[in-house]
């Protein structure tokens, strides 16, 4: 525990001002979700992914997705071996403990249900053999949301894969100015610590999923569901895997502040992230999600 | 700041009571029900103004004051008037003690129980309306007081009302009926009497007509007889003291022959005046709940006053054929002393004529040729000798004075007579095919009896002056009336005509479906679903007590299900309450935490204790499944005292 408030320490001091999406990235982590951050260049997607491998002490590769991308340059291909007349599998990027996939909806859609193929399975099946992915893996996907000219929005049943959406934003002036005045970025990933060493997060991950959920608590998750689906502003209502998804991260939120049960306040605080793209709503259309939280009484 | 919440709701609940009490002041001494509205009305400013409410040491002694007031007036606190004024009372004063929610929802009840009331002094349609108006307002506050949106409240209401309509007919089709009204009460002494009464002066019949109100209402059971035919008789006045004719029941029995006649049967609807309804001449037999007096005139067996409706068969144009002893001939042939010149004018025709009826056709001409005039205001006419004055000096009257004259003029000439009061005429209602007499309709005429042939003969000394009296009913036979009674015939223009029919069909219509659904009806109607006579009272209120305990069940259930999480919420609610009193408001999708935020800026002692108490509750409720009673128990004492603290330091603040 004392390790997760380190790291959470560590990573607000490269990331400035934005403690909300810090927490809300690490919770998705221990609550072995896979992050999409939704922004524009430049305000810290790439910082927040490196900063996240460095201190949680994970394997991690990076892809820039264009149109061009095959699949076989993230997975891997299997390549001829004339010493011994056979096959061997070259791993591709994907085959690491943090991958960061840029600009994903930059590649084809065969290239995107590749990748999430392998983010749903953990493993990678080339010419009928499988390849199992590194423990833990997780994938932080970042996408520009302004950008459309010659993309290919990933669909919902894609984005459904991804347990969390946030968005970084611009900064506020203050945490901005404390950034032009500090440190190069690049030196301050390069004096992170990692805090977790071999299967410490993996022991973090167990530890949240076993945090107690009452009656009482899946009620409230019960009834914002609902809710969701006698909305009539959403196109549907939130699936039952939502359900469980919501349950997961409210978990992993709860151990973050400290808690070994789970409140509905925790439920409150991953709701926008964890709902908001898989209610169709861009951006920052979270309004109306916090007027459903205002609005559904808690059981 | 902190009433702030309820204000509207409370307003709304303010609105509807105001508008329950409304038809009171028709039926009340007019200062009561105003003063009652001008209280709400005061309230209401008080709340707009967060003023604070006065205190017990006043209201107190103010209600004892304004009780005392309703008892010098009405001389009693019970009773209809009395209980009606005493409650609306109690309304306007329970308004001023009126804080939280729960005082609103009192009054709101007391609301839905006044407006019953009204019903007690009036079952018209009127009522009705009103009655469902104040529903819909009593229902459209109790959905603010809840909470409800302010538009979205009053289509819920209608909604609530629609729902509940199948359930209310079946209970006014079903629900056993006592025989005679509900309320049968006493009457109040300063409610007059309309209608006919014992006695005939001039003067009392012509205030009658200028009334426009219905008197009853009849259907007939194949063709209707012409309308100067309808002669109904009410009561028979045998006795003139030289001004007044009155009855004095000389005639304990009598054996009656009538002859010939056509049968025409009738149902007629109305109110009874002290136990009397009006029979077309002349009845054949009592109808149910009656009994034909001597005279062939109907007295009910009940003395209540609400309408009725008797079926009645009568044989018109009969002759009344009757001996007379020599004692009653006598009798009809009294006389006082006085009006010399009437007596020998009498005295003149009897000479003239041949028999009795010559003597009628004799003073029927003298009438019709010597300038008389019918007229509502004729003038007074003084002094002992009141028939000479009317005969020969001012000659103008109306049918009390033509009807009085004649049977003295009769009596004089010695022919046994006597005067007969009622209703002439009736007028046909296309829209809801029935016939309507009116107060306007009130008459008086005489029956002489004709020694030759033995037999009562009706003669009517008014057809003589004014015929079109009888033919075409009293608006068309005295221009003069016209202003005074605006509602009456010509006075209508065409195109309101269909309407005032299309009202009285109503008004008719629900006297004989809706007020007029009692117990007889009832039966009927269970006789005619083939249920005969196994269906009584008792089996229906079996029924009705099972069908309520059946509709209890799904309560009982909920009840029983409901208190596994009921301490809790218990505690939650009192701690939203107490955090009310301090001016925080708490949604419901508010969770521990939010609440302990809410409450960062209070003082620190109150801070303390209450994030304790949170802190146990979200252990209670999230963290163990399965709650120790003893420690939930001791968590809700700390919470009632935390509570009763809070409202301890609204009240000093």
């Amino acid at each position: 525990m004392q390790s997760l408030s380190l790291a959470y320490r560590q990573l607000n001091t490269l990331i400035l001002g934005k403690s909300r999406a810090v927490r809300l990235a690490l919770t998705c982590l221990i609550a072995r979700g896979h992050l999409l951050i939704e922004d524009v260049p430049g305000v810290g997607k790439t910082t927040l992914a490196h900063g996240l491998a460095a201190v949680l002490g994970l394997h991690y590769q990076r892809v820039q997705f264009t149109s061009d991308l095959l699949p076989a340059d993230i997975l891997g291909v299997n390549i001829y071996q004339r010493e011994t007349g056979t096959f061997r599998f070259h791993q591709g990027p994907v085959f690491s403990q943090l991958l960061l996939a840029d600009e994903i909806n930059r590649a084809s859609p065969k290239v995107q249900s590749a990748l999430l193929e392998a983010m749903e399975e953990r493993q990678v099946s080339i010419d009928g053999e499988s390849h199992p992915l590194p423990q833990p893996f997780f994938v932080i996907a970042t996408q520009n949301p302004s950008e459309q000219l010659g993309t290919f929005p990933l669909p919902e049943s894609q984005l459904d894969r991804f347990l969390m959406r946030i968005s970084l934003g611009y900064p506020a002036a203050d945490a901005e100015r404390a950034l032009l005045l500090g440190q190069d970025r690049r030196s301050l990933l390069a004096d992170m610590t990692p805090c977790l060493q071999g299967d410490g997060l993996l022991q973090l991950q167990q530890k949240a999923a076993a945090l107690t959920v009452t009656a009482d608590l899946a009620d409230y998750v019960l009834a914002l569901l609902q809710a969701t689906r006698q909305e009539s502003s959403f196109l549907s209502g939130l699936s039952p895997r939502a359900g469980l998804a919501l349950l997961s991260a409210a978990r992993a939120w709860a151990m973050l502040e400290g808690r070994d049960h789970v409140l509905p306040e925790d439920v409150k605080a991953i709701f926008p992230a964890v709902a908001g793209h898989r209610l169709g709503l861009t951006g920052d259309a979270t309004a109306s999600l916090t007027a459903l939280l205002d609005h559904v009484a808690i059981p | 700041m902190k009433h702030s919440l309820f204000r509207p709701a409370e307003m709304a609940v303010l609105l509807a009571v105001a508008l329950v009490i409304v038809p009171l002041l028709f039926y009340l001494p007019f200062w009561l029900p105003a003063l009652v509205e001008l209280m709400l009305l005061l309230r209401a400013c008080l709340l707009l103004r967060h003023s604070r409410l006065p205190g017990l040491a006043v209201l107190l002694p103010l209600l004892v004051l304004a009780a005392a007031g309703v008892w010098l007036n009405l001389n009693t606190l019970i009773g209809r008037e009395g209980g009606a004024a005493l409650l609306i009372l109690l309304l306007g004063f329970k308004v001023f003690e009126s804080r939280q929610q729960r005082d609103w929802q009192v009054v709101l009840a007391l609301g839905f129980f006044l407006s019953a009331i009204p019903l007690l002094f009036d079952q018209s349609p009127w009522s009705a309306l009103w009655l469902v108006i104040s529903l819909l307002a009593l229902t459209w506050a109790m959905l603010r007081l809840a909470g409800d949106i302010p538009s979205g409240s009053a289509r819920t209401a209608v909604q609530a009302l629609l729902l509940s309509l199948p359930l209310m007919l079946v209970l006014f089709v079903v629900m056993p009926r006592l025989p005679g009204p509900l309320w049968s009460m006493p009457h109040d002494s300063h409610t007059a009497q309309t209608g006919l009464s014992d006695s005939m002066e001039p003067g009392s019949i012509s205030q009658l007509v200028q009334r426009e109100d219905a008197a009853f209402s009849v259907v007939f059971a194949g063709q209707a007889p012409a309308v100067s035919q309808m002669y109904w008789r009410i009561m028979i006045l045998d006795d003139f003291d030289g001004r007044r004719w009155q009855n004095v029941h000389g005639l304990q029995q009598e054996t009656v022959q009538l002859q010939g006649g056509q049968l025409v049967r009738y149902r007629l609807t109305g109110k009874p005046v002290r136990s009397r309804l009006p029979l077309l001449e002349y009845p054949l037999q009592a109808p149910g709940g009656g009994v034909l007096e001597p005279g062939r005139l109907l007295r009910l067996a009940s003395d209540s006053d609400d309408a009725v409706r008797i079926d009645a068969a009568s044989l018109l144009g009969s002759h009344y054929r009757q001996s007379l002893s020599q004692s009653d001939q006598d009798f009809y042939r009294r006389l006082p002393p006085g009006n010399p010149a009437s007596r020998q004018l009498a005295m003149q025709w009897r000479m003239q004529s041949q028999d009795d009826a010559g003597f009628v056709h004799e003073a029927l001409l003298h009438f019709r040729l010597n300038g008389y005039r019918y007229t509502l205001t004729p003038p007074l006419l003084e002094g002992d000798n009141s028939t000479d004055a009317f005969l020969f000096s001012t000659r103008q009257g109306f049918c009390e004075h033509y009807a009085s004259a004649f049977a003295f003029l009769a009596r004089a000439a010695g022919i046994p007579a006597r005067v007969v009061t009622g209703y002439q005429g009736a007028q046909y209602n296309p829209v809801g095919r029935f016939w309507q007499v009116r107060s306007s309709d009130a008459h008086a005429w005489v029956e002489v009896w004709l020694k030759e042939s033995g037999e009562w003969l009706r003669v009517d000394p008014t057809a003589a002056v004014a015929p079109q009296r009888v033919s075409d009913g009293v608006s068309q036979s005295i221009p003069s009336l016209q202003p005074a009674v605006p509602l009456m015939g010509s006075r209508i223009p065409g195109w309101l005509l269909p309407l005032q029919q299309s009202w009285q069909a109503a008004g008719f219509a629900w006297q004989q479906w809706v007020v007029g659904y009692d117990a007889a009806r009832q039966l009927n109607l269970y006789r005619l679903l083939g249920l005969g006579e196994a269906v009584d009272a008792a089996a229906v209120l079996r029924a009705l007590l099972f069908g309520g305990a059946l509709g209890l069940l799904p309560l009982l259930w909920w009840w029983r299900r409901r208190p596994a999480m009921a301490p809790l919420q218990v505690g939650r609610n009192l701690l939203v309450a107490a955090l009310q009193c301090h001016g925080i408001a708490i949604l419901p999708s508010d969770g521990p935490l939010d609440m302990m935020n809410k409450a960062a800026h209070l003082p620190k002692d109150v801070r303390v204790l209450l994030k304790q108490l949170l802190k146990e509750y979200a252990a209670m409720r999230y963290r163990h499944a399965e709650l120790p009673a003893r420690q939930v128990q001791a968590w809700l004492g700390q919470v009632r005292r935390f509570a009763q603290q809070a409202r301890k330091q609204r009240r000093h603040s």
